[in-house]
This record gives structure tokens, C-alpha cells and sequence, in this order.
């Protein structure tokens, strides 16, 4: 009894001195791993574990694929013995786009993370932002009874009662990837999106000194890119020499690209030319390659895709922003997870998951691998592709 | 009347409804022949469209601008050009969205996994998706439920099944590059005119069928009047189905092609029933009927331009994000109120 105690000091010390760290999911394999070891409980299979950590550390991206497999295999058995659950929690993830690709990175990371702490976990929504569909399949979540929530909160008051509601339940509730001020949810994993639009607008300004931008937009009123454009219009209000042009581009890939070759090539004066979703995004790089317009005009926006990787690494594009997708299903999982198992004595915890301004050099290795985290690849760990 | 006589192309002088119909087949005028077309009131709606914005936007009537009104309407027109077949029936297929998501990704599967060269990747691809087209029809005509609901059906399944075989994954279209066209990409959608070029052939070739041989006939007869038609001899089952695997096979080279023109292949069901609801409209305002009967490709073809010339004016006219739709929705009303008075002043002045 006392050795336990002994090493649960010593495993509070070692978290203590890590307080200040940002919370990835390394640190928390640490921590997790560390308890395991120290505490004893199933040794053999936290040696599996904590070996996979390490070689997870050291490869930054291309290397240690090998040892994850057997991670997330022995994960599921160790997950139990070390939390002390002897049920398999299900969780919900209450999406607004549940088939657009952006989420695929998302999907995986919770499928990842379910793996990991033998959970389950349901991917439902709406598959057109239609809110009334989101917090029906909410609320049948809550009356379902499951251990958890995700939600993209992307009505500012519709979901303030369903979460409240889950809460008094016993339900945890986590927003991600997008959130609502005055929302009662636990923690808000993902992008300020008003932010990240305030810094694009600084980027803008930086590479298009004046004259005429363009800032392309797939669905305007769509709540989760509608706010970046608001906070690039914001920034670039106050430089007076530039003068934005909101442009709605449409719903499918194909238009979007119909709609900015033909905006690009019908005004040739423009500067620059950027964008707030991936499809736009790409369909920038494309142009701009095809037109051969690369350093002529500059070209930006968000999200990956192979298109704006290829295009970014050709010059065509200057920037692109990660939001890390992937950390947006990984985290919330691990987190509802963790108030479970800790019978809500911790694991809510805010992440911003980003703002990774990608330019020519740091692109380099997203076009040179194929992952689950990000969508370009099925296996497990990361490929070379 | 007045307003047949006031249109551009009526040069004619002002002449009574019954003289014209008694003249009809003999000294026509010019300007009531063409209006006499079932096509002439779009026509003349695209062409007034065309004229304001070539005449108030910079960019439009250059060469760079005709080409980037080329991709606007291009597909649209070979999609619409399968689903008139299928109103003329009296039919509708709204599988088209689905079954264009679905066919690059067949393409995708059977050449990056199954290691199939492009073009037999193609071809298998095109299969697939008549493969669906026959499903649609034979649950039409043989089982008998509505295509509406059949088509809706498929629709669902047919994205819930891109999403599974892509695992919701976009990926970069095979045998294209950003960087480079190759030969492939070239004549199948990645060619600045290549979607033009196979619009163009299709809806020739459509348009013959549909006016000259006997499935075109049989076709209209069916959508006309299916008892009457069967009671005839036609074997109706056999045009219903066929019509749905024309209409899918179309939908699904369509598919491939733009797949190719933007070198991703993307699993996104919502914007593929996008694409469904421009080519049902281009084939609607060409003069196509929703109970059927009546249908030209041509039209439809022409509806086609109408809704890209639409699109690329109000995009290059800047009109912004927050009005493009307002605005396009206003404009396609207006357009179909005045092609529906046209028409019934051509159809009343033919009657006298």
C-alpha cells in the first residue's frame, strides 16, 4: 500500500513538472504510460506501450510506422487495466458536414483513439449544417445514454439547452472544431475561427502591399468558414490601400473551380487571390499553375488537400493553414475518455488545435507521406508516398 | 403577339394570328419560323443575356473569358442532354449527382488498385455506371415504383457507397497533374475544349437519335401516352430501361471528365446534388416538360449556356457573395416566366 502511494507522488511530481507543457498527445501517451509502468499494473504490456511511445517521439514524420500498429493493437487490452474501466465506453461525435473530406483526418483520429482505449464511438450529424438534424442527433445521443459527446457548435444558442440537458444527464459534452460563447460544454477543442481569419488578413497584407484581393468563399453564412472571411474583412479594413472582393465560389469542387478560372483570368489587374475553404483553396493553386501566373498574383487560403500541397510547393500558392483535423477527433475521444474513467475528476481541457501556417519548405513532407493524419492514407502510421 | 413581333429576330411586320397560321408551311416570316422553334424563346433569352453581359462586363467576350465560360455549361449540357431522355418519358432520374460521384471513383479503384490501364479503367468505370442506369430502369418499369423514388433511393445508396469504397478520402485523380495535361487528361476533360468538343458530339448525335430513329420515336411515344404506346407494339419496359442506362452512362463520363478537369476526385455527396439540380434545370428551361412528351438535347443544350453565361456574368460582374444567389434565382424566374409567355404567344398565334 505504501510503495503505491510512493510512486502515485512520484507520478503526480513528474505531471506537475509538465504542467506548463502544451498538451499533445505525446504528453498524454507519457503521462498514461508512465502511470502504467510505474504503477506496476500490467507491466508487460505498458512495455509494449511505452516503447511505441518512444518511437513515436522520434519520428517527427516519416519513420517508426512499424511499432504503432502493435500500439494501438496492445492499447485496447491496456487502456482497461490502467484506468481501471471494465466497460467499453460508446461516445458520440455530433458532426455538421459528416461526409465532407475536411473530417476524414477527424474520423480517423477518433477511430485511432477509440482503438487505443478499446471504446467505440458513432460519426452522425448533418450532412448540410441543417442544426435541427444536429441536435436531433443530440438528443438521441442523450436519451440513447451514452458516455460522451463531441458537438460542432455551429448555431450560437441551439445547442445551449440539448447540452445542458446532457450535463444534468451525466453526460460530458465537448465541443470541436467549432464553438459557441455562452455554451455550457466542458472544453472547445479546435480552431478560433475569427482569429485564424485575422491572421490570414495579416498575411495578406504582407504579401499584397495594395491594389485588389479576392477572398473566395465555397457556401457564404456557413458557419464554420463564414467567420474566417469576416475576420480577414476585419484585419484588412484597417489597410486602406486594399481593397478585398467577397466572391461565393459553390457547394461542389468542380464549381469552385469553374467559378475562380473564370474570376482569375476576368480580372487581371488583381493582386492576389485567397481563400477560406479547402476546395477554393485548391482550386487557387490550380488556376494560378495552369495560368502560369505563379509570383505574378499570390495565392493562400486553408486546409490540405494534394491539389494545394502541390501547388504550394510549386509557388503557386504562398500559404496554406492547417487546423490538424486528425487532434480534432483524437483529443475529444481521449478527453471524454478520461472524465469517464476518472469519474469526471479530470480530462476536460480547451486545445487550440491551430493555427499552422504552411509555406514551400514546411509543405515538403505532407507531399512526401501518406497517413491517417491526414487523410491521405488508410494504414496505419505514416507511408511514403 | 406584340411581344413575339418586338423580340430581336422578329423582323416580320405585325400580321394577324390567322393570316400566320394559314401561311404556316408556305411564306413564313423568318423571325415566326424561328419562333415557331420549341427552342427559339431560350435562344433568344441566351442571346439577350449574353449581349448585356459582353456589353457590361470587361473580361467577358475575350478569349480568355470565353474559355472560362466553357467548363460552366459544357457538362452540364451532356448531363442534361441523358436526363431529357428521361422526362420525355415522363420519368426523372436524380441518381445523376450520385452516379457522377461515384464512376471516378470506380475509374480511381480500378486503375490505382486493381492496376488496370487508364482507358479500360475508363470503360469499366462507364459500365459501373450503366450498371446503375439499369438497376434504375429495371426497378421503373419492371417492379413499378416511381423513378422519383427509385432514383431517390439510389441516390442515397449509391453516395453512402462512394463515401465507403473512397473511406471519405479525396484523392488525386489518375493519369492527371496539376503540373502537366498528358494525352488522357487532354481529350477527357483536362483539354481546354475537350468538354466542349464531346458536348457538342453528344448532343448532335442525341439529338439525331431522339429525331430520327426508332428509339428517339419510341421514346416520345411512351412519354406521350405509355398505354397507347405499349397497345402499339412498342415494348415500353425496353425503352424506359434503356433511357435510364443512357442517362447514367452519361452522368458517370461526366463524371470522370471533371474528375479529371480538376484532378481530385472528391467524395462530397452535397456538392454532387448540386450538379443534379443544374442539369435538371438545363434541361427544364430548354423546353424539356416535367410530365413528359416532350424534350429537345438541343434545348437542353442551349438551357445549359443559358444558366453558364448566367453564372460566369453574375461572377465576373462581382456581384457579391452574399446576393450571387439571390440574384441568380431572381434572374432564372424572370428568364422562365418570359420563356413560358413566348412560348404560349408562339403556340397562340399557331392556333389563331
Amino acid at each position: 500500500m505504501s510503495q503505491d502511494d510512493m510512486l502515485g507522488d512520484a507520478v503526480e511530481r513528474l505531471e506537475w513538472d509538465e504542467r506548463k507543457q502544451d498538451e499533445t498527445p505525446v504528453k498524454k501517451w507519457r503521462q498514461l504510460t508512465r502511470r502504467t509502468a510505474l504503477t506496476g499494473a500490467a507491466a508487460g504490456i505498458a512495455a509494449a506501450a511505452l516503447e511505441a511511445c518512444g518511437s513515436s517521439k522520434s519520428s517527427s514524420s516519416v519513420t517508426g510506422v512499424s511499432s504503432s500498429t502493435a500500439a494501438t493493437s496492445s492499447g485496447s487490452s491496456a487502456a482497461s487495466s490502467i484506468f481501471g474501466v471494465s466497460q467499453s465506453y460508446k461516445f458520440t461525435l455530433v458532426n455538421h458536414v459528416t461526409t465532407n473530406p475536411f473530417f476524414t483526418p477527424t474520423q480517423n483520429g477518433a477511430a485511432d483513439a477509440c482503438k487505443l482505449l478499446g471504446c467505440s464511438y458513432q460519426w452522425t450529424g448533418s450532412e448540410n449544417s441543417v442544426v435541427g438534424e444536429m441536435v436531433t442527433a443530440f438528443n438521441t445521443a442523450v436519451s440513447a445514454g451514452v458516455d460522451g459527446i463531441g458537438v460542432c457548435l455551429i448555431s450560437p444558442t441551439a445547442f445551449n439547452q440539448p447540452v445542458e440537458k446532457a450535463l444534468a444527464a451525466g453526460i460530458p459534452v465537448l465541443a470541436y472544431n467549432a464553438d459557441a460563447t455562452g455554451n455550457a460544454r466542458l472544453a472547445y477543442i479546435g480552431q478560433d475561427l475569427f482569429v485564424s481569419g485575422q491572421e490570414m488578413g495579416q498575411h495578406i497584407a504582407s504579401l499584397v502591399p495594395s491594389g485588389d484581393v479576392a477572398l473566395f468563399i465555397a457556401t457564404p453564412g456557413t458557419a464554420n468558414i463564414q467567420p474566417r472571411i469576416d475576420g480577414a474583412q476585419a484585419t484588412l479594413k484597417s489597410h486602406s490601400s486594399i481593397t478585398p472582393h467577397v466572391v461565393a465560389t459553390g457547394a461542389a469542387l468542380t464549381q469552385e473551380l469553374t467559378t475562380i478560372e473564370a474570376y482569375i483570368t476576368g480580372h487581371p489587374s488583381y493582386k492576389g487571390f485567397f481563400a477560406v475553404d479547402g476546395g477554393s483553396t485548391q482550386s487557387v493553386g490550380q488556376v494560378i499553375q495552369k495560368h502560369n501566373l505563379n509570383g505574378k498574383v499570390k495565392g493562400g487560403g486553408y486546409d490540405l488537400t494534394p491539389i494545394t500541397q502541390q501547388t504550394l510547393a510549386s509557388g503557386a500558392l504562398q500559404f496554406t493553414i492547417d487546423q490538424q483535423p486528425y487532434l480534432q477527433g483524437f483529443l475529444p475521444i481521449l478527453e471524454l475518455y478520461l472524465y469517464k474513467a476518472s469519474q469526471s475528476l479530470t480530462g476536460p481541457a480547451d486545445v487550440n488545435t491551430g493555427l499552422k501556417f504552411l509555406d514551400k519548405t514546411t509543405v515538403i513532407p505532407y507531399n512526401s507521406t501518406k497517413s491517417r493524419f491526414e487523410g491521405t492514407g488508410t494504414a496505419p502510421g505514416v507511408q511514403k508516398s | 403577339m406584340a411581344v413575339a413581333d418586338s423580340t430581336p429576330p422578329a423582323e416580320a411586320p405585325p400580321q394577324g394570328p390567322a393570316k400566320g397560321w394559314a401561311r404556316r408551311g408556305g411564306a413564313l416570316s423568318w423571325g415566326q419560323r424561328f419562333l415557331t422553334l420549341r427552342e427559339g424563346s431560350i435562344i433568344v433569352i441566351t442571346v439577350v443575356t449574353f449581349v448585356y453581359f459582353a456589353a457590361s462586363v470587361p473580361h467577358f467576350l475575350t478569349g480568355s473569358g470565353l474559355k472560362a465560360l466553357l467548363p460552366y455549361f459544357a457538362p452540364f449540357a451532356i448531363l442534361a442532354a441523358g436526363e431529357v431522355f428521361v422526362m420525355i418519358n415522363a420519368e426523372i432520374d436524380l441518381s445523376v449527382g450520385a452516379v457522377y460521384l461515384f464512376a471516378p471513383f470506380v475509374f480511381y479503384k480500378l486503375n490505382v488498385n486493381a492496376g488496370l490501364p487508364l482507358v479500360p479503367a475508363m470503360i469499366g468505370a462507364l459500365i459501373a455506371a450503366m450498371l446503375v442506369g439499369l438497376f434504375n430502369g429495371l426497378v421503373v418499369s419492371v417492379v413499378g415504383i416511381s423513378s422519383f423514388v427509385t432514383t431517390l433511393g439510389t441516390l442515397f445508396t449509391l453516395s453512402g457507397l462512394t463515401l465507403i469504397i473512397s473511406h471519405a478520402t479525396q484523392v488525386t485523380t489518375p493519369g492527371t497533374s496539376v503540373v502537366k495535361v498528358g494525352t488522357f487528361a487532354q481529350i477527357f476533360g483536362g483539354g481546354t475544349y475537350s468538354e466542349l468538343f464531346w458536348a457538342i458530339g453528344i448532343a448532335i448525335v442525341l439529338q439525331l437519335v431522339l429525331s430520327f430513329t426508332r428509339w428517339g420515336i419510341y421514346t416520345v411515344a411512351v412519354g406521350g401516352n405509355r398505354l397507347g404506346a405499349s397497345e402499339a407494339g412498342v415494348r415500353t419496359k425496353v425503352v424506359l430501361t434503356r433511357n435510364f442506362v443512357l442517362c447514367a452512362l452519361l452522368a458517370g463520363f461526366v463524371g470522370i471528365m471533371e474528375a479529371v478537369r480538376a484532378a481530385t476526385t472528391t467524395p462530397d455527396p452535397s456538392g454532387a446534388n448540386v450538379i443534379l439540380f443544374q442539369a435538371i434545370s438545363a434541361a427544364v428551361i430548354g423546353g424539356t416538360l416535367l410530365q413528359g412528351g416532350s424534350g429537345t438535347v438541343i434545348g437542353a443544350f442551349i438551357g445549359a449556356i443559358f444558366l453558364g453565361v448566367l453564372q460566369d456574368g453574375l461572377n465576373l460582374k462581382g456581384v457579391s457573395a452574399n446576393y450571387f444567389y439571390f440574384y441568380l434565382g431572381l434572374a432564372i424566374l424572370i428568364a422562365m416566366a418570359f420563356n413560358t409567355y413566348v412560348s404560349r404567344v408562339r403556340t397562340g398565334s399557331g392556333r389563331g
